[in-house]
């Protein structure tokens, strides 16, 4: 599979005023993001993520390792006709409508008079601007400033995209079209570089995901992998209470509803040594469940873990 | 063309900027009232009228290009209008020459406006003769501004515009005093290392007074020796110096962290 995103050793060292020891925004960095693909980029704030994203558009220099887009060198001018870039909150000149904008942005491709028209035309309907169109910017909402945002990144048809939090200060509605959008844009053969902090967003539109904390890379994979090997959910008949210590010293959770033991455990050995125990106290192994763990409950683990 | 896509922007914006409008409004409303003097006799108050008219442009000139000019830059970073721009195909001296060209039409503009209502106001006085004569002072204000703009270029890519303002306005004012630390560089009872720092700042920062040439437009008995050269040894000065600051502020752009 082609590569979309390169990093090798990838890391940013800030030194501060007055503060002894230089800051990681981001320490080492390995990564692979491949084409075609929507890429997950998460981590508290503060984690490195648009240091990251901003040294990938070669808005910043590292202090050392090195990234490629494309096979290109990070901030080639060449690469950035094909890359685009959606900041989070973003702003935009206020006197401009969004008509004026998107031609702004369109100009710096180069793209001529005719062809640059219908292409302002075609992304205000895209984002479901074509109404407000002549409007200043100065009378946009977060979330219309959100959609010209997302609509500039799209003016010169990029290979690969970049979205810090595009779907921050939308309604629901709009949320779930840019959701939607994401998928498009995939379906389409592109590759999305996602950084958010809605992880429900993530977990349902990311092909892998990486997790940052504190500039190091925790986590890297693909979604079904890392949300695999949760917990297995076994519901059983016909169990004592003599049974049910016994599943309790295998740290399991043990319950009761409806005259039935539904037992939690961790998947492994220890679910074959439960329906064992089961077994072996005449008791009726109902169903076995395995249950996928959440990618807020896998990010959670992952981050609490790490600052212990 | 990329530059020109900025400068267009750049002067969409400041056209908007209502400070910039403010000390534009203020200095024609100055301009057109300089005619209420009427208690002079005639030649006195046209004298009047052509100083404070070039006085007036002059001093709105360098508050525009300065306020304009400190804000260029660190404006789209803290508004990040920067990071959508330069993610593009823009490279970073491309962006830098279109914020200058665009500040440098703005300015442009505001002498434009400024110029045609003084001329207007001298012509009416003048018993409707034009003295087209001010336009080589109007000339030299343009091209100290232009090196003040990019004094103020320079500055902002790498401090606040609050640092900006004061460090582009005392190079304004030390600038403005070069005759007077020409004459300091030569007083023979200062310290020799006093003088040399006196020779030093006299040539190094830039000599805004040399473009000041409201006396003689003003007072016919007073003149230019070798008018032409004057002005053209001026102009290629502001240029010359402008492209050094200019190269400087790329070089320190390109490798600033955004």
């Amino acid at each position: 599979m082609a590569i979309a995103i390169k990093t090798e050793g990838l890391t940013k060292t800030y030194k501060l005023l007055m503060q002894k020891e230089p800051v990681n925004a981001v320490s080492d960095l390995d990564l692979e993001v491949h084409e075609g693909e929507i890429f997950g980029f998460l981590g508290p704030n503060g984690a490195g993520k648009t240091t990251t994203i901003k040294i990938l558009l070669g808005l910043t220099y590292p202090t050392s390792g090195k990234a490629w887009l494309l096979g290109k060198p990070a901030g080639d001018i060449q690469v950035k006709r094909e890359i685009s870039y959606l900041p989070e909150s973003p702003y935009f000149y206020e006197h401009m409508s969004g008509t004026e904008l998107l031609d702004f942005y369109a100009q710096l491709f180069g793209t001529n008079g005719g062809a640059r028209r219908q292409k302002v035309e075609d992304l205000l309907r895209v984002v479901g601007l074509y109404a407000d169109r002549h409007k200043p910017l100065s009378q946009y909402s977060k979330g219309m400033l959100q959609r010209i945002g997302i609509a500039q990144a799209l003016v010169n048809d990029p290979k690969l995209l970049f979205f810090d939090e595009p779907t921050s200060a939308l309604d629901p509605i709009a949320h779930s079209e840019i959701r939607d959008l994401i998928l498009r844009l995939r379906n389409e053969g592109r590759t999305v570089f996602l950084s958010s902090h809605q992880l429900s967003d993530v977990e349902m539109v990311c092909d892998r995901v990486a997790i940052l904390n504190r500039g190091k890379l925790l986590k890297l994979g693909k979604l079904d992998e890392l949300l695999h090997g949760g917990s297995v959910e076994i519901t059983a008949d016909g169990v004592d209470a003599a049974t049910m210590e016994k599943l309790r010293n295998l740290q399991a959770h043990v319950a009761t509803k409806d005259n039935r033991v539904i037992i939690s455990q961790q998947q492994g050995e220890g679910v074959n040594q439960a329906i064992d125990i089961i077994r072996a106290a005449k008791g009726q192994v109902l169903s076995v469940v395995p249950l996928r763990r959440s990618l807020e409950d896998l990010f959670m683990e992952i981050i609490r873990e790490e600052n212990k | 063309m990329t530059i020109l896509v900025i400068a267009k922007t750049t002067l969409g914006e400041a056209l908007r900027k209502k400070i910039l409008n403010i000390f534009l409004l203020v200095a024609l409303a100055m301009i057109a009232f300089s005619v209420s003097f009427a208690y002079f006799t005639y030649r006195e108050e046209l004298t009047i009228i052509k100083s404070m008219g070039l006085g007036v442009i002059a001093i709105a000139g360098m508050f525009i290009a300065v306020v304009l000019g400190i804000n260029l830059v660190p404006a789209e970073i803290e508004r990040r209008t920067i990071y959508t721009i330069l993610s593009k195909p823009v490279r970073r001296y491309e962006f830098l020459l279109g914020k200058f060209l665009g500040s440098l039409l703005t300015i442009l503009i505001n002498l434009a406006l400024m110029t045609a209502v003084f001329l207007a106001m001298v012509t009416w006085k003048n018993h409707w003769q034009p003295d087209f004569a001010l336009l080589k002072g109007i000339l030299m204000i343009f091209f100290q501004l232009f090196l003040l703009s990019s004094v103020a270029m320079v500055f902002s890519v790498f401090t606040t515009p609050l640092v900006n303002f004061f460090l582009t306005s005392a190079v304004y004012v030390v600038g403005s005093l070069s005759d007077v630390t020409m004459a300091l560089s030569r007083g023979e009872d200062k310290n020799p290392i006093i003088r040399g720092l006196y020779w030093l700042v006299h040539y190094l920062v830039p000599q805004f007074a040399n473009f000041f040439t409201q006396n003689p437009l003003i007072h016919p008995e007073v003149a230019i020796r070798n008018e032409a050269t004057y002005y053209a040894q001026n102009i290629i000065y502001a240029i010359i110096y402008a492209a050094v600051l200019l190269i400087i502020a790329i070089l320190v752009f390109e490798r600033r962290d955004m």
